[in-house]
């Protein structure tokens, strides 16, 4: 292969034109330096240093110093009771023995509410849990919410109780959205029926 | 050459001639000689006077940028020499196609709302084959040997989730994996998570079966071959279907029995019976994740036994009970858990086991697989899983795996030695899957 001349080996038309740009440049730097005097540029230079350390005290600046916030879980809830104790938003929460699905906690609902937007299913699945704080059993009902957005936020499942679908009042896997306009699943609510008799348990 | 020359080469024609490095660029040599050029523009001395503060500086910053980017444009020119023939052009539109057969390392996987997932699981490139939609949670899918069509029930709402509902199978060609047809079922469908008995095979795979809960219970039969609703049959009190016989179901009842339908050719019932009540539906209810062996499913219990039902003939015949645990397991709780709780290799049974079983357990992941052989009804092997699993399923012979979906992805082990083999991310995974392997 043969190699490419280098240009720094030029030709006479560039001589010439190394030479025209030779005498444009310092053509003007000396204009340059002949309107200026030493003291202006000083203050020129100084006016930066003295504005350019201003910046960083601008609000805009002060958001990013530093390192991120961190991003933290929700905040615990609480039914403000305290006969009703424990987090609603958890899957631990006393009511959710027989849970399975999406709490209604976590999308603008309660445990006996259904979100803004949602329609409550008349039909459902039941369950028997214990309320730790008041030492009684009652029975629950998972209603479901349908209608909504189904957005997977705070799946709880603790199947106590659950028995399949063979015997589905006990099955806790159906989506319990009937009689209502939209059967597309949005999460459940865990709403108190009664107290339980004692031998239910 | 005087160095006034060089000096003005170096700060000037350079940089007014940027493309000459790019010239340069298939020079051995020129990456060096270019540096020599940068050094000569950055060194004062001997154009102190010719060339003096600013305009020098410049000349030197535009020389190592300018070499910079030749260094990099270089390697790109050796690069190519490497590679003296171009690629070829490809065509546009370009689709894949998959094979008329599915090899026996493929399965698809419901991912419960979202897709079913078309993966070969044998491969250690975590090969996705193929996908097919899944539009409610819902979705059940039917894979048919006889012909070569995959069927998909599933359901929608005219605006997502309100709107008018439509419940319909859509046909799939599994070469293509396009919808060639669909059938629209006029009653609702059962919807509930994804499960055995919800949508299955008849008549020799001519016929399907939907289970409906509205909350009534009933089946709607489907010409698979006609492409039509055929009818439906109320079952009260009764659900899902398991193929019974020549052309029939039995479906599974609160009471603790089973009921078997035969029907005509049409698709109509023509005869109805009841078992004997076996099911302890309150105290230890049968899975609905049984494992099919020749004609007979062997149906897990909550408690941890196993319930044989032949279905070969035409009435469902309820078998023997026998115990998945011995006294010595019993004593440590053992029983079934996760979803899809027992597979088959068409000879042995797997089922998912957890010790320390307790009310509600039964449906958390267990750490273990116990294989069985159905005929001598005892354990044969005992899997210690990596990590505890949801679902399990086995591929078919002549290698078998043994496929445990955890709730991080899918495990694959040997299913002879129980070795494992690969774990398989499961992007999108959010809950328990079904797996479909390819009997």
């Amino acid at each position: 292969m043969t190699p490419k001349r280098s240009m720094v080996e030029n030709e006479p038309s560039q001589r010439k034109a190394v030479d025209d740009f030779d005498r444009v440049t310092e053509r003007l730097l000396r204009g340059f330096a002949s309107r200026t005097s030493r003291r202006s540029m000083l203050s020129v230079i100084g006016a930066f240093l003295a504005g350019g350390s201003a910046f960083p005290l601008l609000p805009v600046a002060r958001a990013s110093e530093g390192s991120p916030p961190e991003i933290k879980d929700d905040p615990p809830q609480t039914t403000g009771n305290p006969q009703d104790p424990g987090d609603p938003s958890t899957c631990e929460y006393w009511r959710y023995c027989g849970m399975n699905g999406s709490l209604c906690t976590c999308y603008g609902g309660t445990t006996s509410t259904c979100p803004p937007g949602t329609e409550m299913s008349q039909v459902t699945w039941i369950g028997t849990c214990h309320n730790p704080a008041d030492n009684r059993d009652y029975i629950i009902s998972y209603n479901d919410c349908c209608g909504g957005v189904a957005g997977g936020r705070c799946q709880c499942e603790r199947n106590e109780g659950d028995r399949g679908v063979v015997r589905p009042t006990k099955d806790n896997e159906i989506v319990w959205c009937f009689g209502t306009q939209s059967q597309s699943y949005t999460c459940t609510t865990a709403i108190i029926l009664g107290t339980a008799a004692a031998s239910k348990r | 050459m005087t160095s006034l020359d060089v000096c003005r080469r170096v700060a000037i024609s350079e940089v007014t001639s940027p493309a000459c490095h790019f010239t340069l660029m298939d020079d051995r040599h020129s990456i060096v000689r270019l540096l020599k050029v940068a050094w000569l523009s950055c060194r004062p001395r001997p154009c102190a006077k010719q060339l003096r503060g600013s305009l020098r500086m410049h000349a030197c910053t535009a020389h190592l940028t300018l070499v910079l980017v030749s260094a990099v444009l270089s390697t790109m020119v050796e690069a190519s020499e490497e590679f003296p023939t171009p690629l070829p052009s490809e065509p546009i539109p370009s689709v894949a196609t998959l094979p008329e057969h599915y090899p026996a390392t493929w399965a698809f996987l419901d991912y419960s709302g979202n897709r079913f997932e078309l993966r070969n699981v044998g491969s250690d490139a975590h090969e996705v084959k193929g996908e097919l939609p899944a539009r409610d949670a819902t979705a059940a899918l039917l894979i048919a040997n006889h012909r070569q069509e995959i069927y998909l029930a599933d359901t929608v709402w005219s605006r997502t989730n309100y709107g008018t509902r439509t419940d319909f199978i859509d046909i799939y060609d599994p070469k293509t994996l396009n919808v060639t047809g669909e059938i629209v079922l006029p009653t609702p469908r059962g919807l509930m998570s994804p499960r055995e008995g919800t949508f299955t095979f008849t008549d020799s795979q001519r016929m399907a079966l939907v289970f409906n809960f509205t909350p009534a219970s009933s089946i709607t039969v489907v010409d698979l071959v006609g492409r039509k609703v055929l009818g439906k049959i109320d079952v009260p009190g009764c659900s899902l279907a398991y193929p019974t016989g020549e052309r029939g179901f039995t479906t599974l009842c609160q009471s603790g029995t089973a009921m078997t339908v035969q029907l005509d050719a049409h698709g109509k019932p023509v005869a109805r019976s009841e078992s004997v009540v076996f099911n302890a539906v309150d105290t230890d209810p049968l899975l609905t994740a049984s494992a099919l062996i020749g004609k007979i499913r062997y149906f897990p219990t909550m408690l941890g036994h196993v319930r044989p039902i032949d279905f070969g003939p035409n009435e469902a015949k309820i078998l023997p009970e026998w115990s998945l645990v011995t006294p010595e397991d019993a004593s440590e709780h053992w029983a079934p858990g996760g979803w899809q709780v027992s597979a088959t290799d068409d000879r042995l049974l797997y089922v998912l086991m957890h010790p320390d079983a307790r009310e509600g357990s039964q449906k958390i992941p267990s750490p273990e697989v116990w294989v069985f052989d159905v005929t001598a009804q005892k354990r044969v092997a005992r899997v210690r899983l990596v990590r505890p699993g949801v679902s399990v399923a086995v591929t078919p012979a002549p290698e078998p795996m043994l496929l445990v979906q955890t709730q991080t992805g899918l495990d694959v082990y040997n299913a002879s030695s129980g070795a494992w083999l690969r774990t398989l991310a499961l992007p999108g995974l959010n809950t328990r899957m079904l797996i479909y392997p390819l009997h």
